[in-house]
């Protein structure tokens, strides 16, 4: 477990809000958005998650511990909004993936080109992997963390957290070999 | 079929699941926030803040009237018993006084009384 104790008076450090929100912004809109799938909802989790700091600031006793409060957060408030919308799919007889798979599937029929469009396929295709395999993902290819850190983040063992990262790591090379043809040609 | 040529497919996996973590790394960078976004969170907590100091001012102005209220209170309560024991010393003082005022008279009549026997015992006597 991450401890973050209290440091020594003359070294206090003290929480500016502002900067925070300057500092962490993109990062905790990104994990809301690769969870989510959804640019607005994770919009507004992005406002929701920051807003709730402001209130948690007095809490925060470092840098490094308003960081990982944002990351764990955040990972749980989209995992929230997931369950919400996969509920609210179920009961108009939708489904969130058939969904983002649908939006692949036209993406792959567009022309883009190159690395970005690359980058794109793979971040739609990582859409599609089951949510734990996504959350480790995410959080050991854009935020870099180690396994241990994202066991500590999703409050998991790191024996699971590494085996969601083979399997995700796995089924998304598998599926990207699969419909990729920028992909495949790229090897 | 020697080591090395055992050993290439797996070198070859090895590099193409280097290979993909790379690409995937350069894939799932940050996205920059989106226009306004820091802003609003910026409006959103001021207000928050505002409204919390607002409240804050509010309860200090309640509290310093239920203070005063109480104080007032106090004070008419305490200037009332004052006056209540004031009332009572009086009755209590005329009360006295009476008593004396029937004991005096008791006095009187007394010493009229023994006037009278002595008087009496006198005439008697010669």
């Amino acid at each position: 477990m991450i401890e973050f104790p209290n440091r020594p008076k003359h070294a206090e450090w003290q929480p500016d809000f502002e900067a925070l929100v300057e500092e962490h912004t993109s990062m905790v809109f990104s994990l809301a958005w690769r969870m989510t799938g959804d640019r607005e909802l994770a919009e507004e989790l992005a406002q929701d998650v920051l807003l709730e700091l402001d209130r948690n600031l007095g809490k925060m006793k470092t840098a490094e511990h308003v960081r990982f409060w944002l990351r764990q957060v955040t990972m749980h408030r989209a995992s929230d909004a997931l369950r919400r919308k996969r509920t609210h799919a179920a009961s108009l007889g939708t489904d969130v993936w058939e969904e983002l798979n649908e939006r692949h599937g036209l993406m792959e029929a567009s022309s883009l080109n190159g690395e970005t469009s690359l980058s794109a396929r793979l971040e739609e295709l990582l859409a599609t992997l089951p949510e734990s395999q996504r959350a480790a993902l995410v959080l050991r290819y854009q935020e870099d963390l180690t396994p241990e850190e994202i066991a500590v983040t999703m409050k998991s063992p790191v024996a699971t957290v590494k085996s969601q990262l083979q399997r995700g790591l796995k089924l998304l090379r598998i599926r990207a070999e699969r419909t990729l043809k920028e992909y495949v040609r790229g090897l | 079929m020697d080591f090395e040529e055992q050993a290439r497919p797996a070198k070859n996996e090895e590099r193409e699941l280097v290979e993909f973590e790379r690409r995937l790394q350069v894939a799932i960078r940050r996205h920059e926030a989106p226009l306004g976004l820091k802003s609003r969170v910026m409006a959103q907590a001021r207000a928050r803040r505002q409204a919390r100091h607002g409240r804050g001012w509010m309860l200090q102005r309640i509290a310093a009237s239920a203070l005063l209220a109480a104080l007032f209170g106090g004070f008419a309560v305490y200037h009332e018993n004052l006056e209540h024991e004031k009332q009572e010393r009086q009755i209590e003082r005329r009360k006295g006084e009476q008593a004396a005022e029937q004991v005096m008279t008791a006095l009187r009549i007394t010493s009229k009384t023994l006037g009278k026997v002595n008087e009496h015992l006198a005439e008697n006597a010669k």
